[in-house]
């Protein structure tokens, strides 16, 4: 777990009178009509195909009012409807940063008996996002909880936003987690204006312009998207339907140009950034001294930010898009992902090694290579490898439209090795900002040699079903280093609890005798754990017989059903992961039947397993390879054969026979 | 809850004191620069060297200072500081830090603090401070410290939270009262001229009292927090002393007093006046007995609105609607509609109008906090109950807990304490708890086993005493489809591996006095089929449940599992008929004396199979003494879950 340190709040307990706050004026509104927009909003008859929804949205209208500098004005109107009781958390929020200014919020409500009620300043709280322990942040939000909002009741909400005059775009998210009936945007271009817009995960509309420079898009009856009874499904964002529309630099003509524009942004934006501070300098230089080759020298400088840039994140107004300076964020030894890309950049250039920002986002499928974009939320780096370096750990390559090869690396993961890459990346997209060669790359999916683990298990059966014996695992690749990170964030005792749950899902009542981590300092080499354990009942009697299963610990299947599959299958990460786990028997036992081989080979993954005896010993052997990241829907029967597969070996039974 | 007091409103007069900031930090010694793990805190990541809290009530401040070792890359996160407070009235100033590294370098903290917004409505504002010291590294030592001052208007007696998230070798509190104190007074106008504490950890009697008028505490090798599955609620664990400005002598004269006027104010909300004398009327009949009013009063009760499951009206609907605000039970009835206290509180006044002796109970909410008589504040006092005496035998009901059956509490009010009344008087109680028999959980499962393992069926739940309030309570706040969807999601985590449930309906779940009937359709791959055998789990409940207190062998904290519970589980298994069971699982039978017992056992009629398994567990809290005997026990029953029974296939089936 990461945390902050947090101290209890201090409250005023004693207070001589009191002192009121001066309500403040006008943000709010004082006891205004309904609206026009909204009585017409109201008449909309709850569709039937709302199904179980706990409320709908009848209305949602954006309209950004673009002035001569490209900065937005932001005015929402929305109406929604409580259908359920769980539906009444559904109201609304306005967020708001440093860089911007809410010039009012209006929320009214139509109850249930259509009496009507406008949200007063008491009606309405503020909450900063101060609880994630690793951020600090100025980002806030003004949110409504009006009166009356019950079932039956419409809440309707109106505010404008002077938005950041930075941001020159709009993504229009147009599905949600409730049903949308009508959804509308406006953009009202400074004359001689452009714009350029994309949609992902729904067919385009076409805009109208309804006026000069004044475009505008609308939606019906969109459908919620709920993904909670769907295992193995992908990121909820990267399957909601959305649009993004530009007006700045990048509403130009030509996806593959407004992705140079976006990515030519970010060089701006983080141009003076990674300028190397003498400090900087001076540390680089002694810690490449004398290092061999290109991979000597790179994974010297990642692996020293990995280990001593502390993740902290200063989130205040553009810093939430701009980085640190390369000098600030050395001295202090703390950075969020942008700094840390910061500081590789900075060092990378000492070593005269070219790197490069890459924003992305570490939800696979969210940045989409038909939507040029600055959406996402996080930020990697794109290391330039020379044409004469040719090595083999160096496996997260991808190349560019000028054939350039970049290496693809997140300095923000601390304990992935440089060369490989964190399976949440692999299959994603990312936008290279490299000035005038800016564009979007698609990023590598890892062989499955780049990662998985490698199981042995020695144990020994009694008469009595007791089972002991020792794990010894080898970790590689992006697993590998998850796990190192799971140990960073845990303490002595949580990792021995963790690793008790773990087996004991497999051999309940399972006593661990020890267990050891080994962490090699070098993050390219595996970790391994081993651990030792007694399970008192593992085997069980029936009559003369003794059922023993081959597969002690540890699991390879995911998640499925049978039920019917509209959305991708995420398959997490490619990989190979083998168990090989010998058991002697008990004297006075053979083996009367062993579970039937599995042989299973697919296009995106193979499944192999075998129960054999020698002499007194149950010798089981698997090996699961995933080679790709994630299947189309039309797949699952596959999926389905595969899981099943492993599902039916991991529970398979030996039979021992008393002789 | 409308009828509480606000004690600790308080006011006073500036009064000067001398400040005793600590002026400039201490050097570090070579032992602690060099330290890389702590033989007091075997494993920890981190541990205070020294922590220092100083409240001065005359100054008007607080303020704190810390110096940490770094022992692994987590304990960085105490790097980070945040300091939530409220802004109307308090202020963070003067913080200063540094990073001090194991070779002896210092990095001074030099960004300046960022002072955030937390939640900010028309009355109030909280915000945290926040800072994050330097270069820092595993290995290092944080030292920081800051004040936080208020304003001349106000008093603030600290609250101290010994125990740290991490180890303390040494900690100093102090605590300089405000002087003159008889000018301070609280909501009521009563002059607040004493001084008490309260403590959990036995700390308390290690406070001394100086000759200044201050208090100080020096306590060392505090150990950290603890955390653990099923622990009571911190309050009642974790060390720490609370100091309050008060007008009583003891804390016996505090809850005699508080006493008198908590049972006041309830007995006012609670006056059978005679708009409820004439209600009750129509809901009893003259010639019911005292039972049968009793119930009768409860139900009408449980068919009104109550607020805390549905929600409260704002003013301006209350407004609109030409209704006030709730002063009375007789305005709680007229309006059909009020909140989980202000219904308890209205069953005893209809009790009382109804001739029954009727008394109201105040007692912390066993969820979120223990009871505790040190702490001098009936604040802590967090929900009503009712008692009604039948019989001569008190009967404790929970009229405020919607869908609660008639004589039973909900788990959160069992086995807690505070005030009640009685034909005695006000005195201190204890709610008792119910046994295992009135929460029961049945689970019977007709499976149709097909030769290649698969599996297709029904189950039944039947669901009383808690577990079924837990789920109709649910239904009140969301509704009866989404109740399905977390029920199935709640019993697939409980089905072995490749079986799915599909939730089918529910029976009984508007009806509180009934038992709730849940019926689920299942289907999947259960059994192991191999070339002579087909393989079944025994306890096809217990097999893939998780078990608590398995893995973890030792046990600091005492243990808390809400309520005692009684599963009984009757799984029939029809098996294929070329399958042939020959030795049927022998059954099984753990005992923990007088704590709880398990038992399984396997029947087989033709082809059909019927698996038993029953759990029973009488107990709720236990002392973390008793932990052994429950991780025995546990480990037993998760052994004895993984029972499997074998079919034989026939020869003839085989082919041979």
């Amino acid at each position: 777990m990461r945390g902050g340190h947090l101290l209890h709040p201090v409250l005023a307990i004693a207070v001589v009178a009191a002192f009121p706050m001066q309500a403040r004026s006008g943000i709010f509104g004082k006891n205004q009509p309904l609206p026009d927009w909204a009585v017409q909003a109201n008449k909309t008859r709850t569709p039937d195909y709302v199904k179980d929804a706990s409320a709908v949205i009848l209305y949602d209208e954006y309209v950004e009012a673009i002035d001569a500098t490209g900065r937005p004005t932001e005015r929402e109107r929305q109406a929604i409807r409580i259908l359920k009781p769980q539906g009444r958390h559904n109201t609304c929020a306005v967020g708001y940063d440093v860089d911007e200014k809410i010039n009012y919020f209006r929320v009214w409500t139509v109850a249930a008996d259509e009496k009507q009620y406008m949200a007063q300043d008491t009606d309405f709280v503020e909450a900063g996002d101060t609880q994630i322990p690793v951020m600090l942040s100025t980002y806030k939000e003004r949110i409504a909880h009006p009166p009356a909002v019950d079932v039956g009741a419409t809440v309707f909400c109106e505010s404008e936003e002077v938005l950041r005059p930075y941001m020159h775009e709009k993504v229009w998210r147009i599905q949600n987690g409730i049903p949308v009936v009508f959804q509308a945007l406006e953009i009202d271009l400074p004359q001689g204006g452009h714009h350029a817009e994309a949609w992902h995960s729904f067919k385009a509309v076409p805009g109208v312009e309804v006026a000069p420079g004044h475009w505008r898009w609308e939606v019906r009856d969109m459908p919620a998207l709920d993904l909670r009874d769907i295992p193995s499904h992908p990121e909820w964002e990267a399957l909601a339907a959305r649009m993004s529309v530009q007006w700045g630099d990048a509403a130009v003509e030509g996806k593959e140009n407004e992705w140079k524009a976006v990515g030519a942004w970010v060089t701006g934006l983080e141009a003076d950034r990674p300028q190397p501070s003498p400090e900087i300098t001076a540390f680089t230089q002694s810690l490449i001294a004398g290092a061999p080759d290109f991979y000597s020298k790179l994974s010297r400088i990642t692996e020293n930010i990995q280990k001593n840039i502390r993740y902290f994140v200063v989130s205040r107004g553009i810093s939430g898009f701009q980085a640190n300076h390369a000098g600030d964020i050395f001295r202090n030894r703390y950075g969020d992902c942008k700094d840390k890309t910061t500081l590789l950049i900075s060092m990378l250039r000492v070593a005269g090694i070219n790197a490069y920002y890459m924003p992305v986002d570490d939800r696979r499928g969210i940045v989409d290579p038909e939507v040029p974009s600055i959406y996402g939320n996080h930020m990697i780096a794109a290391i330039e490898v020379p044409a004469d370096v040719n090595d083999s750990r160096l496996m997260a390559l991808a190349k560019g439209h000028d054939g350039r090869r970049y290496l693809i690396f997140d300095p923000t993961n601390e304990r992935t090795p440089v060369g490989n890459l964190p399976a949440y990346l692999q299959g994603s997209y990312g936008i290279l900002s490299a000035g005038p060669a800016s564009q979007v790359l698609a990023l590598p999916i890892l062989p499955p040699e780049g990662n998985g683990n490698e199981r042995k298990g020695s144990f020994t059966l009694g008469a009595d079903g007791a089972l002991t014996g020792q794990v010894d695992v080898t970790h590689g690749g992006s697993g590998g280093a998850e796990l190192r990170l799971s140990l960073k964030d845990s303490d002595e005792k949580e990792r021995r609890q963790a690793l008790e749950n773990s087996v004991a899902h497999d051999v309940p009542g399972v006593v661990l005798n020890s267990f050891q981590y080994v962490q090699p300092a070098e993050l390219d080499k595996p970790m391994e754990l081993h651990y030792k354990f007694t399970a008192a009942q593992y085997a069980h009697s029936a009559g003369p017989l003794l059922l023993v299963r081959p597969r002690v610990v540890g699991s390879d299947a995911m998640a499925f059903n049978d039920k019917l599959r509209t959305v991708p299958i995420d398959l997490n990460a490619t990989g190979r992961w083998r168990d090989s786990f010998d058991i002697a028997l008990p004297a006075g036992y053979v083996v009367d039947e062993t579970p039937d081989p599995v042989s299973l080979d697919l296009d995106f993954a193979s499944y192999h397993s075998t129960v054999t005896v020698k002499a007194d010993q149950l010798h089981y052997e698997r090996e699961l390879v995933v080679k790709q990241v994630e299947l189309p829907a039309s797949r699952v029967a596959d999926f389905r054969k595969l899981e099943s597969a492993i599902l039916m070996d991991e529970k398979g039974t030996a039979v021992l026979k008393k002789q | 809850m409308r009828l509480k007091h606000l004690l600790f409103s308080l006011c006073c007069l500036p009064v000067a004191f001398t400040s005793q900031l600590r002026a400039q930090f201490p050097a570090p010694t070579k032992e602690e620069l060099e330290m890389t793990s702590d033989p007091k805190a075997p494993g920890a990541d981190a541990v205070y060297f020294y922590r220092e809290e100083t409240t001065d009530d005359s100054l008007h401040y607080h303020s704190v200072y810390a110096r940490i070792k770094v022992l692994s890359e987590k304990g960085k996160e105490l790097a980070t500081v945040r300091i939530p407070y409220e802004r109307h009235n308090f202020k963070v100033t003067d913080i200063k830090g540094r990073t001090i590294h194991s070779d002896g370098t210092a990095v001074p903290l030099t960004t300046k603090p960022s002072d955030l917004v937390d939640v900010k409505t028309k009355e109030v504002q909280i915000n945290t401070a926040v800072f994050t010291l330097p270069s820092v590294e595993v290995g290092s030592i944080l030292e920081y410290k800051f004040q936080i001052r208020y304003e001349d208007n106000v008093v603030n007696s600290p609250d101290w939270d010994v125990q740290q998230p991490y180890f303390v070798h040494k900690a100093h509190y102090a605590f300089l009262p405000a002087k003159g104190m008889y000018v301070i007074t609280n909501s009521r106008g009563e002059a607040l001229n004493r001084l008490m504490y309260g403590s959990v950890g036995g700390i308390g009697e290690k406070v001394s009292h100086k000759i200044t008028g201050g208090y100080e505490l020096d306590l060392t090798d505090i150990p950290a927090i603890p955390s653990e599955d099923w622990m009571p609620p911190q309050n009642s664990v974790n060390w720490r002393l609370q100091f309050y400005y008060t007008q009583y002598a003891t804390g016996a004269e505090f809850w005699q007093k508080e006493g008198n006027r908590w049972q006041k104010e309830a007995d006012h909300f609670a006056e059978p006046t005679k708009a409820l004398r004439e209600s009750v009327t129509q809901i009893v009949a003259a010639n019911d007995s005292d039972d049968q009013k009793s119930r009768k009063i409860y139900a009408a009760v449980m068919k009104l609105d109550n607020t805390d499951f549905t929600r409260e009206k704002s003013k301006a609907e209350l407004k609109s609607e030409k209704l006030k605000q709730v002063k009375d039970a007789e305005d709680v009835w007229k309006q059909k509609s009020g909140s989980s206290d202000e219904l308890a509180l209205l069953y005893i006044a209809l009790a009382r109008a109804a001739g029954l002796h009727a008394y109201p109970m105040q007692i912390v909410n066993r969820n979120h906090a223990i009871f505790d008589p040190t702490l001098m504040s009936t604040s802590q006092l967090d929900d009503y109950v009712a008692i009604v005496s039948i019989d001569g035998k008190d009967v404790y009901l929970d009229p405020g807990q919607k869908m609660c059956p008639y004589g039973v509490l909900h788990w959160k009010h069992m086995l807690a304490s505070g005030f009640r009344e009685s034909d005695k008087g006000l005195g201190a109680g204890t709610t008792p708890a119910t046994p295992y028999t009135t929460n029961l959980v049945d689970r019977i499962a007709d499976l149709t086993i097909d030769p290649s393992g698969n599996v297709k069926g029904t189950i039944r739940f039947i669901l009383r005493g808690q577990e079924a309030l837990h789920w109709r309570q649910l239904s009140l706040r969301t509704d009866e489809n989404e109740v399905k969807k977390q029920f199935n999601e709640e019993i697939r985590r409980e089905l072995p591996e490749g079986v799915q449930a599909d939730f089918n309906h529910f029976l009984g779940l508007p009806d509180y006095e009934s038992n709730l009937l849940a019926m689920v359709d299942v289907s999947g791959t259960l059994a192991n089929v191999t070339g002579k055998h087909l393989i079944l789990p025994e306890e096809f409940f217990g097999a893939h449940a998780g078990h608590p207190f398995v893995s973890q062998d030792k046990r600091m904290t005492p243990i808390d599992v809400h309520f005692a519970l009684m599963k009984q589980d009757a799984v029939t298994y029809h098996v294929p008929a070329e399958f042939t069971i020959e030795n049927p699982p022998a059954p099984a039978s753990i005992g923990w004396a007088n704590h709880a017992a398990f038992k399984s056992s396997s029947t087989v009629k033709g082809n059909d199979i019927v698996a038993t398994r029953t759990i029973g567990y009488n107990y709720t809290v236990l002392d973390s003494k008793e932990y052994g005997d429950l991780h025995d026990f546990y480990q037993k029953v998760a052994a004895a879950d993984q029972q499997q029974i074998v079919l034989t296939r026939s020869q003839t089936a085989r082919g041979n």
